[in-house]
């Protein structure tokens, strides 16, 4: 019999096989042992879990606070502001509560709110200036169906995707009664809600949400800090005006989420959008703009001024032409492996002060001291408004969880003019001592020339320290 | 015919495999049916911090996880139950789509998979993932392989390469048992090739419907002195309406 050959292409491919096969079947045979200190780390039992949360029909978070603020003022500015100036040392004492009650299966009611006491060296005390009392939220949601859902009462209604500057969130206005820092998340957690009822339809695919905040009372004059209500609702600061917001996000591709709002109020109409979008796994960009017909902030300020009394109605523009005007905060997020976040944000804000506007804020102020209360005020609009100063700034954020010790967090934050590059500046450092009690100290410096947005503001820095126990 | 004993032998010697065929795909997918039921469910998950080999902090959160029925990648909603500082806070995964919600700001921001929410672990360690989704498995060899109760395991080692720029991880190198397709071990890397963390998969347990690991043990890879536990309880089966993920409903979440 003639021997069969094995093609030798075949062959080829069979030895090859062969030698894979052995290869793979050789490292079985060997016993491999990882290094003694990697198994040597696990814990040899699990600390005990906690026990399930059930369906609780109380959620609740509620934490006590204790704030002293030190601030240091500047020396002499070139427009002098008015008394009465900010606490030079403040102390307060508060319990921030938040309450979510579902008694039936659908329906459920909703409260946030923040009883204080507090004393400063511009504050009399005993008076009832040295208590108050910040209801936030009151209301109630019905689900009537799988997806529907109904709200009436008090309700803290945030709309938009930026960090430092919403130009969609068209309920901001007035609602930031007094903070304890000016960063941008912090000004959120202590904000008056707005009586509304609202809307909400939502499916997989996106929502569509309409709310109504009528009007309750007249516009107010702007608070000083010596001249907050004790124990007031505020609707003044958030029911002033008839307002109607119409919002809807929708699914565009497998990415891509956008919001379109149209808001109108007492019938100014402005329309707002915004957009994110994820990059790879670190990097988070963002876009959110609005744009309406408005005048000035000047303008805009002094006619306010002028209605409510705390300017001379003279005060008021002989006449204030309006454009279309156009806000934007646009921006991006990039998370590190070692535990650091940073955000660069840039905001446009259109009706807000060009360097022409400044240069005259300034001249004025300086050779014309009579009319340095008006110039504040129009400073102290843009802020009760919550909207940047200059038409042109820059944000920056960073926030490193765990730095050099384990639940220590830092978090630093700039807001820089882009006219004259004056920056307002905080750092914050941040501890859980125990999953109870933190404690927080912050830093906060205003940079900049004398004739610059925050080299020409009172307070060059502040020192505030907190201490919060959790229950 | 004796010529023919040579290929008869070698076919033999690579039959076994024929016969398993069991692709590094397939092993993948496997491990992935074993790690979670293919139902929708919820749980909650212990997540302890070690420094030292102490417990520092311990995050508690309530879970719910669905698959998608187009994409049959997990989509899950997370609920921050303690420590009482985070108790509300909600995230949301949806697709491509990470949503973080406070609802001491009202504020729902787009988060990435990379931002470190809950200590040491980033949010993409602790969600219900497939892994046979996400990324592309290679077979490496096989080999045995102690298990975190230094038990020594007869396992496929696979190298797992990520199929998208959404994975949390660039690389995973992966140990899966023979025969019963548990996970054993993981190894994650960063983009850069870093050894980032080790995972080792414990206590064993039936529920829905099958035997799965209920714990996993993380050690940082970067920090000796930190490891970080992170325990299943309280395996439910759940009926969740696809109008949960959605981020408007992220507000809704603390009364469902």
């Amino acid at each position: 019999m003639v021997p069969t050959r094995i093609p030798a292409s075949l062959a080829k491919r069979v030895t090859a096989a062969a030698l894979a096969l052995a290869s793979l079947r050789a490292p079985a045979a060997l016993a491999q042992s990882q290094p003694d200190d990697e198994l040597g780390r696990i814990p040899s039992e699990s600390a005990p879990a906690s026990p399930p949360p059930g369906s609780a029909k109380v959620h609740h978070r509620a934490f006590l606070e204790s704030a002293t603020e030190l601030e240091l003022r500047r020396s002499a500015l070139d427009v002098p502001i008015a008394a009465p100036l900010p606490p030079a040392l403040e102390q307060r004492l508060f319990l921030d509560s938040r309450v979510e009650w579902t008694p039936l299966s659908g329906f459920s009611l909703t409260y946030s709110g923040r009883p204080e006491l507090r004393a400063a060296d511009h504050i009399p005390f005993p008076t009832h200036e040295n208590i108050r009392f910040d209801a936030r939220e009151l209301f109630a949601s019905w689900r009537p169906l799988e997806g529907i859902f109904l709200d009436a009462g008090r309700i803290n209604f945030k709309s938009g995707v930026g960090l430092g500057f919403n130009p969609t969130d068209f309920f901001r206005t007035r609602a930031v009664v007094e903070p304890l820092s000016v960063d941008p998340s912090a000004l959120r957690e202590d904000r008056l809600g707005t009586m509304m009822v609202r809307g909400q339809f939502v499916w997989h695919g996106g929502a569509v949400t309409a709310a109504y905040a009528p009007k309750l009372t007249s516009p107010s004059r702007l608070y000083q800090d010596t001249t907050l209500p004790s124990i007031d609702p505020m609707l003044d600061r958030t029911n002033a005006h008839n307002r109607l917001l119409l919002k809807s996000n929708f699914e565009l591709g497998e990415d891509l989420s956008p919001e379109v709002l149209l808001y109108d109020e007492d019938g100014s109409f402005r329309v707002g959008a915004n957009l994110t979008r994820t990059f790879g796994k670190q990097l988070v960009a963002y876009a959110e703009w609005a744009g309406g017909s408005q005048s000035s902030l000047t303008s805009e300020a002094l006619s306010y001024g002028a209605l409510t009394g705390s300017l001379p109605a003279i005060a008021a523009p002989a006449s204030s032409t309006t454009s279309f005007q156009q806000d934007l905060s646009a921006g991006f997020s990039y998370a590190t492996e070692s535990r650091l976040t940073f955000w660069v944000e840039y905001h446009l804000h259109q009706a807000g002060f060009s360097r022409q506007d400044w240069q005259s804020w300034f001249a004025e102020g300086a050779a014309r001291p009579a009319l340095a209360p008006l110039l504040w005020y129009v400073r102290g609009h843009a802020l009760e408004q919550q909207v940047p100063l200059s038409k042109h700034n820059l944000f920056l954020r960073a926030d490193w969880t765990d730095a050099f010790l384990f639940n220590f967090e830092l978090t630093a934050f700039a807001n820089v003019d882009l006219y004259d590059g004056s920056t307002l500046g905080q750092l914050t450092a941040s501890y859980a001592v125990t999953n109870l009690w933190t404690i927080a100290l912050l830093g906060s410096a205003n940079f900049g020339s004398r004739r610059s947005e925050f080299g020409s503001l009172p307070s060059a820095s502040s020192v505030l320290l907190t201490i919060r126990r959790y229950f | 015919m004796s010529s023919l004993r040579p290929i008869a032998a070698i076919a033999l010697l690579l039959l076994p495999l024929r016969a398993r065929g069991q692709s590094a795909a397939e092993i993948v997918a496997r491990a992935d049916q074993i790690r979670n039921p293919d139902h929708a469910f919820r749980f909650v998950s212990t997540l302890t911090e070690y420094v030292s080999g102490r417990p520092q902090a311990q995050n508690v959160l309530a879970i719910v996880s669905k698959k998608d029925p187009g994409t049959h990648q997990f989509r899950n909603l997370v609920r921050y139950v303690e420590p009482p500082r985070d108790a509300g806070k909600a995230v949301l995964l949806d697709g491509r789509s990470l949503w973080f919600y406070d609802p001491a700001s009202k504020s729902s921001v787009r988060i990435s998979p990379q931002q470190r929410l809950i200590g040491q672990a980033a949010i993409g360690d602790v969600l219900t993932v497939t892994l046979s989704i996400d990324y592309v498995a290679t077979l490496t060899s096989t080999e045995s392989v102690q298990d975190a109760s230094r038990a020594s395991r007869s396992c496929w080692h696979l190298d797992l390469k990520a199929a998208n720029d959404q994975s949390t991880y660039a690389r995973i190198e992966y140990w899966v048992e023979q025969g019963t397709f548990n996970p054993i071990k993981a190894k994650f890397y960063s983009d850069s090739g870093r050894l980032l963390k080790i995972l080792y998969y414990r206590a064993f347990e039936n529920w829905l419907g099958g035997l799965r690991p209920t714990e996993a043990v993380i050690l940082d890879a970067v920090d000796s002195s930190r490891v970080t536990t992170v325990k299943g309880t309280d395996h439910r089966p759940q009926e969740v309406p696809e109008t949960w993920f959605q981020r408007e409903y992220l507000p809704r979440l603390q009364s469902e």
